[in-house]
């Protein structure tokens, strides 16, 4: 017991705090914006494992898809482009000596990792689902606790938050608009006048 | 649920990211980075709305954060292509230039 927590819960909270501070930190401290966007999606990732330690299961899972997925390489895109013009932020192709090491001992503890979850995940898992289920508010949403928090989530979400969430369409339809509007490409001012 | 962890550890963590987002909005130059912080001071907001609603056994913080999800993509949509479209007429990326909206 450190403080009052029991020692596992409190090195796995403090390992996802320093590395997402330390990430949170690398976003505005490198130089180069591409450098900035990949500890931004470290960053997120490491989020996305404080929702699942919260037992948030269906918002980590969307924070993983949209903003480190969709939000992220759209970011990318767009830091690529800018400094294929810009020649300031070009990423030199420096390839280091022990890139290939590193990448694949990383390679072989994710393998071992995900083939360990998988021959023995069973238990581990059922027993995730029902604790976060439980640890949802919504008993009276949570008709059969295998089914996780995503259920009251849902019935949350079309019961008492029907009208944000319609209006939320009409917010992507405007800002889908506006960025086709604002990327086109103007006229030169000969065809203009 | 039982929390293992006292609430304002993680009000802490969320603080702290907080910070360092206002921290690169301030300093940086570059309006993408800017944008990035920007996107760290949101999810900052957003641990700390997961927080509650785990600590208040209420499912409403994750409605919010769901919402700031969607606005977040749109804002960053827009905001991209607002800057895409001053990098075609300006042929630079200052924030310290960028002070008309005028093209």
């Amino acid at each position: 017991m450190i403080a009052g927590v029991p020692i596992p819960n409190f090195i796995e909270f403090v390992v996802l705090a320093v590395a997402s501070i330390a990430s949170g930190l690398g976003v505005i401290l490198f130089k180069s914006a591409i450098h900035s966007a990949l500890t931004l999606i470290l960053a997120l990732l490491f989020v996305a494992l404080f929702y699942l330690l919260l037992g948030a299961m269906f918002i980590a899972v969307v924070q993983v898809l949209i903003y480190a997925g969709a939000i992220m390489v759209l970011f990318l895109f767009v830091v690529t482009m800018l400094a294929s013009e810009n020649t300031g932020d070009v990423i030199e192709p420096d390839r280091k000596p022990w890139q290939r090491g590193i990448a694949a001992t990383l390679g072989f503890i994710l393998i071992g990792a995900l083939s360990y979850l998988l021959f023995t995940g069973t238990a581990i898992n059922s027993a995730a689902i029902t604790t976060a289920a439980s640890g949802n508010g919504l008993a009276q949403h949570v008709a059969d606790p295998k089914l996780g928090n995503t259920q009251a989530f849902g019935l949350a979400l079309f019961h008492g938050f029907s009208f944000p969430f319609e209006i939320t369409s009409l917010l992507i339809i405007v800002a889908l608009l506006g960025a086709m509007v604002l990327g086109r490409r103007s006229l030169s001012r000969d065809e203009r006048h | 649920m039982h929390h293992a962890i006292p609430i304002s550890w993680y009000l802490i963590v969320s603080a702290i990211l907080f910070t360092l987002g206002t921290i690169g909005v301030l300093v940086r130059r570059n309006p993408l980075t800017i944008f990035m912080s920007i996107e760290l001071m949101l999810n900052a907001v957003n641990l700390s709305f997961i927080t509650f609603s785990s600590y208040l056994n209420s499912v409403d913080g994750q409605m919010f954060v769901f919402i700031v999800l969607t606005v977040a993509a749109a804002e960053v949509v827009v905001g991209l292509a607002i800057i895409v479209s001053i990098f075609r007429t300006r042929r630079n990326i200052n924030v310290d230039e960028m002070n008309v909206l005028r093209g």
